[in-house]
């Protein structure tokens, strides 16, 4: 029962020398986990995985997009939202532009969040969004913004305390209705964004391991939320160069709550809260 | 002899582990990994509410953290808190298991790889079955496992899903598991 580290191993070379993807720098719990997914949902086991692999390329994309899927929610973290709307996003009110990359995105939860917030504030036009992940099925769902309404009518708390409530002026309340980000439909379960929301960002697939090069030069604002948790010390520490390479002096970088940056890169960010603020 | 303990429990637990957690000594000798089921949105205050009580330093670990003896890992609300061979917590965004994130038995079955028979698991009180199959897995690792007195339990469904998936070392109401916990050098 269980893999063992040279399975592991076997599946990390299989697919490093038939695609372009490479798994060796990722954390080894949740590789495992998800891998073993794969062959419960299969029903093989990992010889025959191999195997197959090595042979089905549609197959071995399939595999590649089980394993990258990261879940996502509607304003996650309600704290970093509000953060970001009474401390961060402000400093960017008097700019020409703001640029924000999700580095990371999933399903684009948090990318549509993100715009909501913007235009209660009064920032949508100014903001060019990027937003990129390794998971192209995850991208097309994100461009659809269709998502079900049972997994997220929790979330609904979570818009309110972002977007009606003031947590520094419990007086104030902004009766924003859903209708004007999103169309709620219960008897299909579904929640679909508004067609202005989707048409802002570009979604474009990237892979954060790889460092290849994207779009817009520099960022105001990255998110990446929750990824840098599936990869080892070595590869984080390559990916913090890379988003601190894209980022403007001043810049913020976001991770996950529990996610933190580790290394002497630490040095050149100005840790304010929850945000990474690049010092140089 | 135990390098780590591993706890999970769910309704009715909290009263447990905060008695239990208040009887240990201040320089316990080895690390405890908690997972307690709790509601998506009681995402604050738990680790206060813990801690009152508590001799030894309760956190919720970030992604990395590395396990030192004498503290308690409490696995954050909306994370799966993985045991990595380099005893550091890795923690995880996938999907829940048995309804549950954290899970406790992803928590169990990867502490059982890392610690095998240095590793004390006990499952508390709870409305679920989640943990019994990494309780198991600690048992198959060569570690020792304790289940808390059904009779005991506020909700005894956690207890008796254990109890039915392997053969548990020790059957132990809560005064008890802190006497076991309080001979560990």
């Amino acid at each position: 029962m269980g893999l063992s580290e040279t399975e592991i191993q076997y599946f990390i070379s299989t697919i490093k020398n038939h695609s372009e993807y490479d798994f060796s720098g990722y954390s080894e719990k949740s590789l495992k986990r998800r891998i073993q997914k794969v062959i419960d949902d299969n029903r093989m086991d990992m010889a025959s995985l191999i195997k197959r692999l090595q042979r089905d390329r549609n197959f071995l994309e399939k595999t590649i997009k089980d394993i990258t899927v990261n879940t996502t929610e509607l304003f996650r973290d309600p704290k970093v939202w509000q953060d970001l709307r009474f401390r961060v996003l402000p400093r960017f009110k008097n700019n020409k532009n703001i640029n924000i990359w999700h580095a990371g995105c999933s399903t684009g939860q948090e990318v549509y969040s993100l715009l909501i917030l913007l235009n209660e504030m009064g920032m949508f036009d100014k903001a060019k969004v990027l937003a990129t992940d390794i998971n192209e099925d995850a991208l097309a769902e994100a461009r659809k913004g269709l998502y079900k309404y049972r997994f997220n009518i929790g979330y609904l708390d979570n818009f309110d305390k972002v977007i009606k409530e003031n947590p520094f002026n419990y007086e104030e309340y902004n009766d924003v209705p859903y209708s004007k980000y999103f169309r709620i439909n219960k008897s299909d379960d579904s929640l679909l964004i508004n067609d202005f929301l989707k048409q802002k960002p570009i979604f474009r697939k990237h892979d954060l391991v790889k460092g290849e090069d994207i779009y817009f030069a520099k960022f105001d604002l990255i998110m990446c939320r929750n990824v840098i948790i599936y990869f080892k010390y070595e590869l984080q520490t390559q990916v913090f160069q890379m988003l601190h390479q894209h980022l403007y002096n001043q810049g913020y970088l976001l991770f996950g709550m529990h996610e933190s940056m580790l290394g002497d890169i630490a040095n050149k960010f100005e840790k304010k809260g929850h945000f990474y603020r690049k010092k140089y | 002899m135990y390098k780590a303990i591993v706890i999970g429990g769910s309704a009715g637990s909290f009263r447990v582990i905060t008695r239990i957690l208040h009887a240990l000594p201040r320089h316990f000798p080895a690390p405890i990994l908690l997972n307690l089921h709790r509601l998506k949105h009681v995402r604050s205050g738990f680790v206060e509410a813990l801690s009152i009580k508590s001799n030894i330093p309760v956190i919720e670990p970030y992604d990395k953290d590395s396990i030192k003896p004498g503290t308690a890992y409490l696995a954050p609300s909306n994370y799966h808190m993985y045991i990595e061979l380099n005893k550091k917590i890795a923690l995880s965004t996938e999907e829940a298991v048995n309804h549950s994130r954290p899970a406790i038995d992803l928590s169990f079955e990867t502490a059982a790889q890392t610690y095998s028979r240095n590793l004390l698991g006990i499952i508390l009180s709870g409305a679920n079955r989640d943990g019994a199959w990494g309780l198991k897995k600690i048992k198959d690792g060569g570690g020792t496992t304790i289940v808390q007195d059904p009779k005991e339990c506020e909700v005894p469904t956690m207890t008796e899903a254990a109890l039915g998936m392997s053969q548990v070392d020790h059957v132990l109401n809560t005064q008890q598991i802190i006497d076991f916990l309080l001979k560990i050098k």
